[in-house]
């Protein structure tokens, strides 16, 4: 195929790096009151970062090594960092990667429609 | 480029909202311990505050801390069959006043929902942006 990054690829490496980091996220709120818990997150611009460069799909399945702790935020009494207002945000956030992500693909997928209707003639 | 940097206004409303939430936490202990004459330095409570300070940039806000209330002396009642009366009967209240309590209260808890608001509208223009490649 043409030269340069392949698009879809990285469109599917961001669509599971935004699935991987909504579940990383929902464990934190789970996780709101357990002591000694501490709030995870996921190392998303190292994965677009390299799919893009690799040109293929990041393997998020196999194995968790892009969820990390950042250990940044201040802990409270019981060992908890977790701050629900902080998870809303970051859940917007991925809420809305995610539905920018959605659209391109679909854009991608009625040009390739419209390339085989125009050829088909 | 990092992709997160495109939502800093989520990250300034998220810190203003944990700064207002803080805030309303130590409302509550204040009104919480508005009548408590013994604390664990044998004093009377002293009521608390936020400490809120601008972070560099437009970056929101951050939290300095948790001060104490030097200010405002403890009132003294009259009432001699209370365990921390002194000799001449007289019991130190905490400097809590309660209506000042449910003012901050107030102003606290909109000042809560304005964050929530400006997270909100963000969230309404991402959309709109959104369409642009439907």
């Amino acid at each position: 195929m043409s030269e340069g990054p392949d698009v879809l690829r990285i469109l599917e490496t961001g669509l599971k790096g935004v699935g991987l980091r909504q579940a990383v996220i929902a464990n934190n709120i789970a996780n709101l009151e357990t002591p000694g818990f501490r709030r995870r997150d996921v190392l998303f611009d190292q994965v677009l970062a390299d799919a893009i460069e690799d040109n293929k799909v990041a393997d998020l399945d196999e194995n968790e090594a892009w969820v990390f702790t950042p250990g940044t935020t201040p802990v409270s009494a019981n060992g908890n960092d977790v701050n629900l207002d902080v998870e809303v945000g970051e859940l917007l956030k991925n809420g809305a990667l995610y539905k920018t992500y959605i659209r391109l693909l679909g854009r991608m997928y009625r040009q390739f429609d419209l390339a085989i209707r125009d050829n088909a003639g | 480029m990092s992709v997160q940097k495109l939502s800093t206004p989520v990250d300034i409303a998220v810190s203003g909202l944990r700064a207002q939430s803080l805030r309303l936490k130590t409302i509550a202990a204040n009104i919480a311990n508005a009548s408590t004459t013994r604390t664990s330095s044998g004093e009377p409570y002293r009521r608390q505050d936020v400490l809120v300070r601008a972070r560099d940039g437009l970056t929101g806000v951050t939290i300095g801390g948790i001060v104490q209330d030097a200010k405002g002396d403890f009132k003294r009642i009259l009432q001699p069959g209370h365990p921390d009366a002194d000799a001449n009967g007289y019991v130190r209240m905490p400097n809590v006043e309660v209506p000042v309590e449910m003012m901050n209260l107030v102003t606290a808890s909109r000042a809560y929902q304005a964050n929530a608001a400006v997270l909100k509208r963000y969230q309404d223009l991402v959309e709109v942006t959104l369409e642009l490649i439907r």
